[in-house]
């Protein structure tokens, strides 16, 4: 029987501006027809083209048959691409190559003219297959925002679509399920995880009164939720319009050409005119036949759109854009390069991108009663990891790795319960003796003990706990407590690239982390940077961004969902792609796919080699348009010398962006 | 019972469904008739265009006695403008009727989005129209609205009657009728170059008659029957064309 998926995921379709590739309506096995059609086309006209090409030294109707094909296969998407760009009564490089495509029909240049068609579907076609565009950075945050609620109507819990749920409705979140709505926990506990609003991957402990966000992950416990915002007010709601936002107010970056281009094409096309217009009189020469103004303006305007120029720009970017992935870092699009180039302000996330993002143990701090001998750090290991074993927390998973690594043995254990939101509990049998040990925060303890023995016991413990800049978490065996301390380090060598980017490129670089101060205080100090913003929101860090953008141009690297909306609005966005979230990956325009910074001194390096080499380019294409074209149309030099510096031109801009790929 | 909202534009919700119904099902219909989608459809139709197209053109040569090389030319000419037409069009059929496919998709996901309640009073009526009753039928429309991404995906094949998953790409359609013209193109002249009277007489019955049988098998119709009528159309076609040929021949 024939398998469906079951629903169907059409958000993602229509994220993707309806992309034949994955439209619902077509069989799963034809919709890899529609993947890449247009570099397919520009290849298989290609081939079409080096037949005309070859059977024009034979039979002038056969070739003129299979440029006719050619004009067919490129020439009508060029020319509905042209009467959009009219139709926007712009006139750029597109509709002066169409038009000069066209126009050589009418003067016998049908094979330059069906070569310029190739060679601008090729170049546009290829730098279309590097763009991703198929998921949306929005979308991604609609994956992790669940559609279903489980509504409580009179304690019979109820599936509703999370659009009908209103405020003071109580909704369920079970154990490792999304949170979908803002609000306040009526019953129940639970580590939550609020990667996406703080960009720390901490869980943090919550219970009955206290506030949990949308997009939140439930780590541990069975949740009841008193709903305070709708689906259109909460969190996650908010993050998207914030990126919603940030994608219209990103500032648009235009190809090197593209600038130039506008004023060009005008200039030609008015040129042509002139030409067509001026020349009998000045030359003494008809307007109509062979030898005519007409003729002789129209050559003009073809010979001002020659290969060399086409070729100038993708060539160029598609050399650097393969160099990068060598490197392991994917750009989107070639255009990004010439963003990076002007970058003046570099802005980082603190975790996951200048740290690891991951819990290192740090120490141990004993605070023993006098009765009971302090264990080893071994044995404290022991004991948390065999409460530890099968729980799914950072911490937990951080405690079971460091005794694995160390080959300690778990001991026996009874009795075992786990308090969602708090920790773990149970009886452990150590030297013989079952004895009850609790694991989890301060509260845990707290719980457990009642804050006036905890106070005779250790009476400035609160306040230096409150203190630490480390996460804690706590274990008691009988009388004895134990601080674990967990800290997130930087990436190696991260002080070498920063030092770099300060001293061989004079940027000015920032951090920006929704963290506390101590510790952003702490990773800036160790990483050598001076200006650092901390306790950010995504919105903070958005508003940051925006400012920093009139000053000059911003670089931001990131790679959680809450630098989404920073990465989109600065001028060029880096992510991180092991660590980094799917909705940062999207939003942004690069993405160094082995988490490598130490790559960044050498992408700004790239990134000034291309723009000095696509200078070269369009320099030498319009030197050969100056220089060789124009002269022979006006009978200075040879045609056969024309065609030479023309096709030579060609070949020399080639041959000059190959020298990208190192 | 009547609702005046935009969405159901002063219709009850069964006079809307039956709309819906009629405006899903034009998706399917196409200016110069139907195109049916499925390439192996699109090859056999080619196919037996081509031949009927290619035989047609040849009679009239052959009755203006046009010597036997420049008909062979002509034939040879037209048949390349031929598989152009055949694989243009059914390309060019198949993107229309996709873009009509994402427009629909596009306004129902709107509607949805827009008209919560209206969709609601459309599910009602069709699954009480389909024998479900309270409290079974509160349940059902409950799980259903309850998922916009399930929702719009039985709007879409219960309310719009369109199928999901069903067609093929346009240019796989545009490729194999590509096939199909170039397959009748090649025993058409192969049947010349054999017997120049009788070859493409019997060629073009050949290839009528096996596209009209694999034609019904797959669409499961009564395959004798679609012969029959197949061959008798394509006599018709033939056999009118030579006789209005003769007669003009005798006017002229």
């Amino acid at each position: 029987m024939k398998k469906r998926p079951d629903p169907y995921l059409f958000d993602e379709f229509f994220a993707s501006g309806k992309e034949e590739s994955i439209s619902p309506f077509l069989f799963p096995s034809s919709r890899k027809w529609a993947h890449n059609l247009t570099l397919k086309n520009a290849i298989f006209t290609a081939i079409i083209f080096s037949i005309a090409f070859a059977t024009s030294f034979f039979s002038l109707h056969l070739s003129n048959l299979f440029l006719a094909m050619v004009y067919f296969l490129v020439g009508t998407p060029a020319v509905l691409d042209t009467v959009e760009d009219l139709r926007n009564f712009e006139i750029n490089i597109d509709v002066l190559m169409t038009l000069a495509a066209l126009l050589s029909i009418l003067i016998g240049s049908q094979m330059e003219g069906a070569l310029l068609l190739v060679l601008f579907a090729l170049s546009g076609s290829m730098e279309k297959a590097v763009s991703s565009k198929t998921k949306s950075a929005i979308q991604n945050l609609r994956d992790i925002s669940p559609s279903r609620v489980t509504l409580l109507e009179n304690n019979i819990p109820i599936e509703k679509n999370i659009h009908e749920i209103q405020v003071k409705n109580s909704i369920v979140v079970k154990a490792g399920e999304i949170i979908p709505l803002d609000g306040k926990i009526t019953q129940g506990s639970s580590y939550v995880n609020l990667l996406h609003l703080t960009g720390e991957s901490l869980p943090t402990s919550k219970t009955i009164g206290d506030e949990v966000y949308a997009g939140s992950h439930n780590l541990d416990g069975m949740i009841t939720v008193e709903v305070s915002k709708t689906s259109h007010e909460s969190t996650l709601a908010q993050i998207i319009q914030l990126i919603q936002g940030a994608q219209a107010a990103k500032p648009k970056v235009e190809k090197l050409l593209d600038r130039f281009g506008k004023y060009y094409a005008s200039t030609i096309i008015l040129l042509s005119a002139a030409f067509a217009g001026l020349l009998p009189f000045l030359l003494s020469i008809p307007f109509l036949s062979i030898e005519g103004s007409v003729y002789r303006a129209l050559a003009f305007l073809i010979a001002a759109s020659p290969c060399a120029l086409i070729i100038a720009t993708p060539t160029a970017y598609l050399s650097a854009i393969s160099a990068c992935a060598r490197k392991g870092i994917l750009l989107k699009g070639g255009v990004i390069l010439d963003a990076i180039c002007s970058a003046k302000i570099i802005a980082f996330d603190k975790t996951g991108t200048l740290t690891q993002g991951k819990l290192t143990f740090s120490h141990i701090d004993s605070y023993s009663s006098t009765s009971h001998t302090p264990l080893s750090q071994e044995e404290i290991f022991s004991i948390a990891a065999t409460l530890e074993q099968g729980v799914l927390h950072p911490i937990a998973e951080t405690i079971t790795l460091y005794a694995s690594q160390n080959s300690l043995s778990l001991l026996p254990l009874e009795q075992f319960k786990s308090k969602p939101g708090y920790g773990v509990e149970g009886m452990v049998t150590i030297q013989d003796k079952k004895v009850l040990v609790l694991l989890g925060s301060f509260e845990h303890i707290l719980v457990q003990l009642g804050e006036k023995t905890i106070m005779e016991r250790w009476p400035y413990l609160t306040e230096e706990i409150k203190n630490k800049e480390h996460l804690l978490s706590c274990l008691l065996v009988e009388s004895n407590l134990y601080l674990f301390h967990f800290m997130d380090h930087l990436r190696p060598k991260i002080q070498n690239v920063i030092s770099d980017l300060k001293r061989k490129f004079s940027f000015r670089i920032l951090m920006l982390t929704g963290d506390h101060q101590k510790s952003a205080e702490r990773i800036a100090k160790e990483a050598g940077i001076e200006e650092y913003y901390f306790d950010l929101k995504p919105e903070d860090k958005l508003h940051l961004i925006a400012r920093f953008i009139q000053e000059g141009s911003v670089t931001m690297i990131g790679d959680g969902i809450n630098d989404a909306p920073s990465l989109m609005r600065s001028n060029v966005g880096i992510s991180m792609g092991k660590i980094g979230s799917s909705s940062a990956i999207e939003a942004s325009d690069a993405i160094f796919l082995h988490d490598d910074l130490s790559q960044i001194p050498w992408l700004f390096k790239k990134a000034k080699q291309t723009r000095r080499i696509l200078l070269q380019n369009i320099s030498l294409a319009f030197l050969v348009i100056l220089l060789a074209t124009t002269p022979s149309l006006l009978g200075f030099i040879p045609l056969w010398l024309a065609v030479i510096l023309h096709e030579g031109g060609t070949v020399i801009v080639g041959l000059n962006s190959l020298r990208l790929l190192k | 019972m009547k609702d005046s909202s935009k969405h159901f534009a002063n219709h009850s919700a069964l006079e809307h469904l039956k709309e819906a119904r009629e405006k899903g099902q034009g998706v399917f219909s196409e200016v110069h008739g139907l195109e049916p989608s499925g390439c192996m459809i699109a090859l056999l139709d080619s196919a037996k265009t081509t031949v009927i197209l290619l035989l047609t053109t040849w009679t009239l040569l052959f009755l203006f006695a046009t010597p036997f090389s420049i008909a062979s030319l002509f034939l040879f000419a037209l048949s390349f403008g031929l598989l152009f037409l055949h694989t243009g069009r059914s390309a060019y059929l198949g993107w229309a009727r996709l873009e009509r496919l994402h427009r629909l998709i596009e306004e129902e996901r709107w509607e949805i989005e827009h008209h919560k309640e209206q969709e609601k009073e459309e599910l009602i009526e069709m699954y009480e129209a389909k024998g479900f009753q309270e409290p079974l039928l509160s349940q059902v429309i409950e799980t259903l609205m309850a998922d916009d991404n399930r929702l719009l995906e039985v709007m879409l094949t219960e309310e719009l009657a369109i199928p999901l998953e069903a067609y093929e790409h346009p240019l796989k359609q545009g490729v194999y009728a590509l096939i199909g013209s170039s397959i009748s193109v090649f025993l058409f002249f192969l049947g010349r170059w054999i017997s120049p009277f009788y070859g493409p007489i019997i060629i073009s019955f050949g290839i009528v008659i096996s596209a009209s049988l694999l034609f019904a098998k797959i669409q499961k119709n009564e395959k004798m029957r679609a012969c029959i009528w197949n061959l008798s159309l394509f006599g018709m076609i033939v056999g009118g064309v030579y006789l209005l040929g003769r007669f003009l021949q005798n006017v002229l």
